[in-house]
């Protein structure tokens, strides 16, 4: 066990924990931030993505330790209300089914919009293909990135 | 795997039977049983002959509940309660739809919650796609009754005729045209008043419509995309820990011994303790229930199935099955095949949890399940508690595509919280999700055609299909068998169009009905049946109804490189559903329905070596990705007809859609899925 400095959401902790654990898991067992999603533990899904210092990571596979007081950002930390523009978008164009893999697909999408305002297709393509979804939302996926690209 | 579900169908028609007797009996649905609304407290169903039972004074003043869907509190909003299983199909949405329709509100002024299990809602099994076509009328009744309340209570104060009186938006207007009452401030008066047995309830003309048939966003999307709606893998209990489980990675087999002190003297592990299924390791948080069970040292037991793989398996089955070739041999103008189907497994995106608190006198569950009566049944067989102190709460499901039809992790999180006498969250890693699941079954399936002399068959040629049913457990994988004997008859179909000639699309017109040419139809025209296409693209069609309801077709456009690689560039689909309830959920499942069934015509099989799961993860177990996507366009057939499912019926029709295209691009024809490479190469 170690005490972990981690800086979540624009607040500052301290967590009791051993300095392997995924970041996952502290976010979700420790922090109780349980928007970010477990979906395979070898950074193969998405599920788990979050922003470290504003970058897409796949936080299942990456250690508390590591993480020092870099700034991370989760699904509940993306904005105050769900008024982020892909929240926005994502509800516009009706994206959720059973949902589950969606704040990791947004984290992903988030990551990408503030890069490159305006991203091509293949742009998303490389951007959101490790993001799984079983139950087949891609392509609406698609459509709220480029919608929410617009309004950005 | 058929037997039992044919079971669950025929206890759903016995139930729709039971309803039509009470109605006829006059005990006027369930409309005649008032719940306290208290969340889980059990309620007996009425016995068919039982008269109507007068309207409860509500416990709460201020709350219209004239039966279990729904109440109506002061404020005029509708509470409808889901009593099936939200895993994205939009159940939860299309069923409130439905109540709020006949209400009359709007939607703005709808909240949804999840129902108790309650015999009252009779089967709370989702699956079989089922949900709208078994509970239509139920739910239109269900919210028309209590219109029919507020209209009454309304004309009593106004002392003029209900009839005359009509509503809108949740307020009753006066014959005058110009008085209002808002539901909300009718609810005292109109609970007191005798509940309308179903025939009296006058239903809406569908003319007038104002919620079914439109787009409505599913109702918990706001929650899922900030990330706060509750998925059975977020529930937290106080002094909850988290448990994992080690199975034996061979089917049949058991715990021999083990050896439990490395794992306790991982930093948070509580407990290591012996379940039916394995060894669970009982800890703080999950990564410390991950890290001991990595360490633990199990010897195992084998099962009788350690010689078992997939090659063994299918020679089995094709082993007394009739093989292809032999409609040749038999001289006549006579067609035959066979096609093979791999196991396939779930891979929802959430994989199996539950958490469950045991006590002394009480269990309370939360179970992302398809089936929470099974679950309660389940928990009161193992425990022997008896039914009324048994909580099941259904939080959201991250997939289901019927794995969660079964209950195997509840009854673990159940034993493991009894024996360490805590509240726990069992987590299966995706590993565990995929190496222990229900499987869809291997199969080996022969389709034979007596050809006319014009080479087409008098009928659909029917599929003989030799599903591997025992040994590798099997379950109920979304479109179930439809989707092995939708791949063989369709393939077929179009073997048979090639080998005489025929126009694919034309020969599946001849054969036909009139409803289902039509779907083939517009998705042909759609598509662009017949015109150019790139060099080296091929266009492919098929049609399916699954479940024999639900007409759907498909036509996929696809590439083939010359390393064998497979590009689904385009998929056109047409459906009949009968009444449409939410369109843009109709649309949503076509285009779910495809990428469900894309990943398992293109990506991969569950295979079985040595009597176990050779597949792990996604790296091992892919599944359709963004870059792979087809443009999928779906256009709905507009019908009046009584509404039919769609949750499974996009899934069947395209593998072989684009097993079909393939041959049109290539001249190969593909008779296993998964389509390999290998199997094109330099096609």
């Amino acid at each position: 066990m170690a005490t972990v400095p981690l800086n979540a959401n624009g607040q500052a902790h301290s967590v009791e924990v051993s300095s392997d654990t995924p970041l996952l898991w502290v976010l979700r067992d420790t922090l109780g931030l349980t928007g970010t999603k477990y979906g395979c533990g070898i950074g193969a899904c998405g599920a788990c993505t979050v922003h470290l210092d504003g970058n897409a990571v796949r936080s299942c596979t990456l250690p508390v330790g590591q993480v020092g007081g870099r700034p991370i950002t989760t699904i509940e930390g993306l904005s105050t209300d769900g008024d982020h523009p892909l929240q926005q978008a994502w509800l516009a164009e009706n994206v959720s089914q059973c949902g589950y893999c969606q704040p990791g697909q947004i984290m992903a999408a988030a990551a990408l919009v503030a890069e490159n305002p305006n991203p091509s297709d293949a742009d998303i393509d490389a951007a959101m293909s490790g993001n799984l979804c079983r139950c087949g939302t891609y392509q609406r996926i698609r459509r709220a990135i480029h919608r929410a690209a617009q309004e950005v | 795997m058929k037997a039992e579900y044919k079971q669950r169908q025929a206890s759903t028609l016995s139930r729709r039977k039971f309803l039509k007797v009470s109605v006829a009996a006059g005990a006027g649905l369930t409309l005649g049983i008032y719940l306290s609304g208290c969340q889980g407290s059990p309620t007996p169903t009425p016995p068919p002959t039982s008269p109507p039972a007068p309207a409860a004074i509500p416990e709460e003043a201020g709350l219209l509940e004239p039966n279990v869907y729904l109440t109506v509190d002061r404020r005029g909003i509708a509470t409808i309660r889901s009593f099936r299983s939200e895993m994205g199909q939009g159940i939860r949405t299309a069923m409130a739809m439905i109540v709020a329709e006949e209400l009359d509100v709007e939607w703005p002024a709808v909240r949804i919650e999840q129902s108790p299990t309650d015999p009252a809602y009779g089967n709370q099994v989702t699956g079989g796609s089922v949900s709208i076509s078994q509970h239509y009328s139920i739910l239109r009744q269900a919210g028309g009754a209590a219109r029919q309340m507020l209209v009454t209570a309304a004309a009593n104060r106004w002392r003029v005729e209900a009839k005359s009186c009509r509503t809108e938006s949740g307020e009753v207007i006066h014959p005058d045209g110009e008085q209002r009452l808002s539901y909300g401030a009718l609810v005292d008066a109109a609970a007191e008043l005798p509940i309308p047995a179903q025939r009296e309830v006058q239903l809406k003309d569908p003319q007038d419509f104002r919620i079914i048939g439109t787009p409505v966003p599913l109702y918990d999307a706001p929650q899922m995309v900030k990330g706060s709606a509750i998925y059975g893998s977020d529930v937290s209990v106080p002094n909850m820990l988290y448990a994992t489980v080690a199975r034996c990675p061979e089917f049949g087999g058991k715990v021999g011994s083990f050896e439990a002190a490395s794992a306790r003297a991982v930093a948070g592990v509580h407990d290591v303790i012996q379940i039916d299924s394995g060894i669970a390791v009982v800890a703080d948080d999950t990564w410390a229930a991950i890290q001991g069970r990595a360490v633990l040292d199990i010897t195992w037991q084998e099962g009788s199935y350690a010689d078992w793989d997939s090659a063994s398996i299918r020679q089995l089955l094709a082993k007394n099955a009739p093989q292809p070739g032999e409609a040749a041999a038999d001289g006549g103008a006579a067609l035959d095949a066979a096609y093979d189907i791999p196991y396939l497994a779930h891979a929802t995106m959430e994989p199996m949890t539950c958490v469950a608190d045991m006590r002394a006198d009480r269990c309370e569950v939360w179970a992302p399940t398809q089936d929470p009566q099974a679950a309660k049944r389940r928990v009161g067989f193992i425990t022997g508690l008896p039914q009324e102190a048994i909580i099941i709460h259904v939080p959201h499901l991250g997939g289901g595509f019927g794995r969660r039809l079964e209950v195997d992790y509840v009854v673990e999180a159940v034993q493991i919280s009894q024996a360490v006498d805590a509240p726990i969250k069992l987590v299966w890693t995706r590993e565990d999700d995929i190496q222990h699941d229900f499987y869809h079954p291997l199969s080996y399936n022969y389709v034979r055609a007596e050809l006319d002399d014009t080479g087409r068959p008098a009928a659909m040629p029917g599929v003989r299909s030799h599903p591997m049913l025992f040994g590798v457990p099997t379950g109920y994988w979304r479109s179930i068998e439809h989707f092995t004997e939708a791949f063989a008859r369709e393939s077929f179909l179009d073997e048979i169009a090639a080998r005489n000639n025929l126009d694919p699309h034309e020969l599946r017109r001849e054969l036909l009905p009139a409803r289902a040419s039509a779907v083939v139809d517009l998705a042909a025209a759609q598509a662009g049946w017949g015109s150019p296409l790139p060099e080296g693209w091929g266009r492919g069609i098929a049609y399916y109804a699954t479940h024999g309801a639900t007409h759907v077709a498909q036509v996929a456009e696809v590439s083939v490189a010359p390393d064998g690689a497979v590009r689904v560039h385009r998929v056109v689909c047409a459906v009949d559903c009968g009444t449409v309830v939410n369109p843009d959920t109709v649309k949503a499942q076509m285009e779910g329905g495809i990428v469900f069934g894309l990943t398992a015509a293109l990506k991969a099989g569950i295979t079985i070596k040595a009597g176990r799961t050779e597949q792990s993860n996604f790296h091992d177990y892919p599944l359709l990705r963004m870059d792979e996507m087809p443009v999928v366009e779906v256009h709905i057939v507009p019908s009046d007809e009584d509404p039919s499912g769609i949750g499974e019926m996009g899934v069947p029709p395209i593998a072989p859609a684009v097993a079909n295209a393939i041959f049109a691009a290539t001249g190969k024809r593909l008779r296993r899925l998964p389509i390999r490479a290998e199997d094109l190469r330099g096609a």
